[in-house]
């Protein structure tokens, strides 16, 4: 009989992170974090079900509350299922502010050629907030170039949700993917159905043959009230150049 | 489904023989999903008299590349029939295998097979590739549906796009040439791992160069190896598929160790009847569901000989369902050579478009600025290449 071997070290999916930056500034006590606490529950069973239906990726999630500090709430990348089993809620930061700089240049750190895996595929950050940034002067602007600047953040699904209409911001449309637009919850209650849009979108992403466009007719068509802006070609994405996107 | 290479030709009469090359490819389970084709492709040809040439191609996946699937078909035919010129010429031309090999020499043989390889081969392959493109194009026009899913302003050959990894073992030497992402990885007869052709830092995992980008010359990398002095035993060929199956980051080193071990332990025979697994799993949904290709190339210090060569099934018994690959059998040793001394290997790795090589020492990866790309993390311990003579490329005002 003639067993089977392998050499190396065995195979898996090819791990896709996915960053969610939870906005936990003051202002997002009471009502919003209840309801920021809901929706990233709601959202979880989504991508369980899209993890076990789908053939490529092992979805691996973290959690960054931020306010004048960030905080890995969820350190680790752990699989979506488990987070789903033991998720524990959030909680605002009394009198925190929403510097995002210092939370982007966490995201970049986990992103960094020496942290994430060759194979992993390209990632996806969701930045849910309730307001404007808040980061000294230029604060902003270096945390999100820090996160720019390696293949990882720049290639990556970035998508924003807005909690209320003032919180769609001109930050936002800085940090979001060119060709996907920022999803607004006009209220509390609409939070849970813009994550779910998000997770879907996120988990989309992977999928044979899509591509940023498809993606961002979908999220247009989940936010018809703002369209996106077009894509402004680049020598990395548009095949322009002799760079041509790896998909499968 | 594991779909294999033609089958070898037969022998000419008198024809001396040397590397096994066994192949094996299978569509990814994502393109199985979708029903789409294996985008991958794999060929191997004798080359010069007692050479043979290996190459694979991943078509790309994005919808743009409608026709990638054709591409890296025409990519693997075009490589293997340039390569066959390249060792025709070589054995034809000086006489540049015909001495033994003391450092010296073997540092010119590696400096004449890396010139013909960037002079010859490269602009050949690229050029002949498009003219291939072009010509299936004009045979079978793009149509409605096609030019639907095309950018505006394609070109042609963006609909073809294609890496390509090109293995040619030639009097114990290894002409290698690589477009794109893929792994080429060596092992040697102590395990370990050698990765003989220069990183790439425009691959950072999330894009590829292309055969089908705008200047495809320059973006090959190529390499000329002794594989004697050097004491390889094989080399693998693979498209991203199987590197992105595997778990452990630095998975070269772990593969090269058990396939060492694999080497010395079972005979080709037994490797044939594997390989198509290890593709099988790689393309699997446990894997990278990616559409996989394997070209493993077995010196004949390593290859023990078929079992069916020695009246047995190789395939006997086992409790996989896999379609066997092909055993190139042409390529089987029937004398196995002594050890080499341990005198100085000679390997040369150029970027293709460089030129006025200029000599230093060992290192990991090669610096190379263009564009806009993230700088190149290297991998691996300096320390487990084998001594290396190689070029710098210029630093500052490339491309």
């Amino acid at each position: 009989m003639t067993e089977t071997l392998m050499p190396g070290g065995g195979v898996a999916r090819r791990p896709l992170h996915f960053i969610v930056m939870a906005d936990c500034s003051g202002s997002m006590k009471g009502e919003k974090m209840q309801a920021l606490n809901y929706a990233l529950r709601s959202m979880l069973p989504h991508l369980v079900d899209w993890e076990r239906d789908q053939l490529q990726a092992q979805l691996l999630i973290r959690i960054l509350a931020f306010a004048s500090a960030p905080h890995w709430f969820v350190a680790d990348p752990v699989p979506v299922a488990h987070l789903s089993a033991h998720w524990r809620n959030l909680e605002y930061m009394p009198m925190g502010r929403t510097n995002m700089g210092p939370a982007f240049r966490a995201v970049a750190e986990v992103l960094s050629p020496d942290q994430l895996e060759r194979r992993a595929l390209r990632p996806a950050i969701l930045l849910v907030t309730d307001g404007l940034p808040t980061d000294p002067p230029g604060g902003f602007e270096t945390g999100l170039a820090s996160l720019l600047e390696i293949a990882a953040g720049r290639s990556a699904l970035r998508l924003a949700v807005a909690i209320g209409k003032d919180a769609n911001s001109e930050p936002l449309d800085r940090f979001r993917s060119p060709d996907v637009p920022v999803l607004v919850a006009d209220g509390a209650d609409e939070i849970a159905d813009r994550l779910v849009t998000a997770s879907i979108a996120v988990s989309r992403m992977s999928e044979v043959g899509v591509n940023r466009g498809t993606l961002a007719e979908q999220l247009n068509l989940a936010e018809p009230t703002r369209r996106s802006q077009p894509e402004v070609p680049t020598a990395r994405g548009s095949g322009q150049d002799g760079y041509f996107e790896d998909i499968l | 489904m594991t779909t294999t290479p033609s089958a070898a030709p037969s022998d000419p009469p008198g024809r001396r023989t040397g590397w096994l090359v066994l192949t094996a490819s299978e569509r990814g389970a994502s393109h199985a999903a979708v029903r789409s084709p294996n985008q991958d492709a794999v060929a191997t040809e004798r080359a010069g008299a007692e050479g043979v040439v290996a190459a694979v191609a991943d078509g790309h996946g994005h919808p743009r590349h409608l026709r990638s699937a054709r591409g890296s078909k025409l990519a693997v035919a075009v490589g293997c029939q340039v390569a066959q010129e390249m060792a025709d010429r070589l054995e034809a031309g000086t006489a540049i295998f015909s001495q033994p090999d003391p450092p010296a020499t073997a540092a010119a043989t590696a400096d004449e097979i890396s010139r013909l390889t960037e002079e010859f081969l490269v602009p050949a392959v690229v050029s002949r590739w498009r003219e291939a493109v072009l010509a299936d194009v004009k045979a079978d026009p793009f149509t409605q549906a096609e030019q639907a899913q095309r950018h505006s302003g394609d070109d042609a050959t963006i609909a073809y796009g294609s890496t390509l990894l090109l293995c040619m073992v030639l009097h114990d030497w290894l002409i290698l040439a690589q477009i794109g992402d893929g792994d080429v990885i060596g092992v040697r007869a102590d395990g370990r791992a050698v990765e003989p052709v220069p990183a790439d830092p425009q691959l950072d995992g999330l894009v590829t160069t292309s055969l089908c980008g705008s200047d495809p010359r320059a973006d090959f990398r190529v390499a000329a190896v002794d594989a004697a002095q050097n004491q390889l035993r094989a080399v693998l060929l693979a498209t991203d598929g199987y590197g992105n199956a595997q778990v452990v980051d630095e998975w070269p080193k772990a593969f090269s160790e058990d396939l060492a071990w694999m080497l010395r332990d079972r005979d080709a025979g037994w490797l044939a009847s594997q390989l198509p697994s290890w593709a099988a799993r790689c393309a699997s949904s446990d894997g990278s569901a990616d559409d996989t290709t394997v070209a493993l190339l077995i010196s004949p210090a390593s290859a023990r000989p078929l079992a069916g060569e020695q009246g047995e099934d190789a395939d006997a018994g086992s409790e996989e369902t896999t379609i066997p690959a092909v055993p190139h059998a042409d390529t089987v040793p029937v004398h196995l050579p002594v050890a080499q001394p341990p005198i100085d290997p000679v390997t040369t790795r150029r970027l293709a478009h460089r030129t006025a090589p200029e000599p230093v020492i060992l290192e990991r990866s090669i610096p190379r600025v263009k564009k806009d790309t993230a700088s190149h993390q290297s991998s691996g311990d300096p320390g487990d290449e084998p001594p290396t003579t190689q070029w710098r490329p210029p630093r500052t005002g490339e491309r």
